[in-house]
């Protein structure tokens, strides 16, 4: 069990407000489209695995319809004979062997599938800022996070664990045995260091202290 | 930040995936439904004899050989050459040039600034930090304007909007340098350096 502190909407600045916000991607019309581009995965290295999985197999048909066109004897196996074999399929090989075949290619299929189809979000935050477009890693976030939450509950590194997604962050400590720890303190600081760094979208602090303490620490 | 083509990344990896989908498909069918199996015989033998007779019909005059083998080897020409293109696509738009207009002065001529005055100088200007572990700057084109992209790698804990205001004045103090406001894109992120290195332990 854990106890759970939300915070409702960030003490600070009226909401609605924002301003002193400066805009995203200050600069140029073209950064809204970069900025938009910067934190979705571009499928670039998906796509060159297709591409080259398509060319090892076009090139090894090239290699034996060529073969075939200047009437050469075929490197490994002539097309015609390729094609007999496929349409008598069932037959002439082992059947577990054929299925296992099948459900890798299946495998393959559903992964570029679904790279293709699905909607992608990387873990990037937008930060304002007056003169250029910024983008940070969440995981980034998470660490200076983490590093002001052991601050403020004054416990070593490994006590604090901090997981930043794109509306949420959750604040794990696991105090030190027989130091309480001030809950408040350590949910304040981390949502001042947020207001600071002002991520867009914004996210709910949420602080998760473990009943088990960590002995010695 | 680069040109990656992304919709038509996302419509060949559809096609590929279908594509591969159905023979996963028809294979693992085929073990397990005889019906299927049936089908195939049928269907797949009918296309190969409309092959086979294709293949007779289309032989050279005089020669056993069909010069559809010739055709099918361009087909597959044609299909490798759009596969290197399509790679070749990825993650271009990088640009060499920062500034390249024509001088309004006296003197007859174009001024052009390449890209690695930005990044000499910026680079020069984080090198000494001890808070980030790796910084890289590259000029890219958007829509035919150039762009600033620069990377940084920060060690863990520290904290990103303070680096990047940082990061931000010294483009500020470049674009006085250069005389332009070029579009500049700050990146933060973490690589294996700033993940596995120790953390800052001054603060």
């Amino acid at each position: 069990m854990s106890h759970d502190i939300r915070n409702t909407p960030v003490s600070g600045p009226p909401d609605g407000a924002e301003p002193a916000t400066p805009p995203l991607g200050a600069g140029a019309a073209g950064m809204e489209r970069v900025l938009r581009r910067e934190t979705r995965p571009s499928r670039a290295v998906v796509s060159m695995i297709a591409a080259v999985l398509v060319s090892v197999v076009c090139g090894y048909a090239l290699l034996e319809t060529g073969v075939r066109a200047i009437g050469q004897p075929p490197w490994l196996v002539d097309p015609l004979t390729a094609a007999e074999r496929v349409v008598a399929l069932p037959a002439g090989i082992p059947p577990l062997l054929l299925g296992v075949t099948g459900a890798v290619v299946t495998m393959a299929g559903l992964f570029f599938f679904l790279n293709a189809v699905l909607p992608g979000r990387r873990a990037r935050h937008l930060f304002p800022d007056r003169r250029a477009a910024v983008v940070v890693d969440d995981e980034v976030i998470a660490a200076a996070l983490a590093r002001r939450a052991r601050m403020a509950a004054n416990v070593s590194p490994e006590q604090v664990m901090v997981v930043v997604s794109r509306n949420r962050v959750v604040v794990n400590v696991r105090p030190t045995s027989g130091i309480p720890l001030r809950q408040d303190t350590v949910l304040e600081a981390v949502r001042r260091e947020l207001q600071d760094m002002h991520p867009v979208p914004m996210p709910d602090v949420q602080l998760q202290v473990a009943t088990a303490g960590v002995v010695g620490a | 930040m680069n040109n990656t083509p992304r919709v038509l990344n996302r419509i060949l990896l559809g096609i590929v995936g279908i594509v591969l989908l159905a023979i996963g498909v028809l294979l693992m069918l085929l073990v397990s439904v005889p019906a299927v199996a049936a089908w195939w015989h049928g269907w797949a033998g009918g296309v190969l004899s409309f092959w086979l007779d294709l293949f007779a019909r289309t032989q050279f005059p005089g020669r056993q050989e069909s010069w559809l083998w010739l055709v099918i080897c361009l087909v597959l020409v044609v299909v490798l050459g759009l596969m290197v293109a399509w790679v070749a696509q990825q993650g271009k738009g990088r640009t060499n040039l920062l500034v390249a207009e024509e001088d309004p002065g006296g003197v007859p001529g174009n001024v052009a600034i390449g890209g690695g005055v930005a990044e000499q100088a910026l680079r020069a200007a984080l090198a000494d930090r001890p808070d980030l572990t790796g910084v890289t700057v590259a000029a890219y084109a958007i829509r035919g304007e150039p762009a600033l992209k620069i990377r940084v790698e920060p060690r863990q804990g520290v904290a990103p909007h303070t680096l990047a205001a940082e990061i931000s004045a010294l483009v500020e103090a470049l674009d006085a340098v250069i005389g332009r406001r070029t579009p500049v894109l700050i990146r933060i992120g973490s690589g294996a350096r700033s993940r596995f290195g120790r953390a800052e332990r001054v603060h």
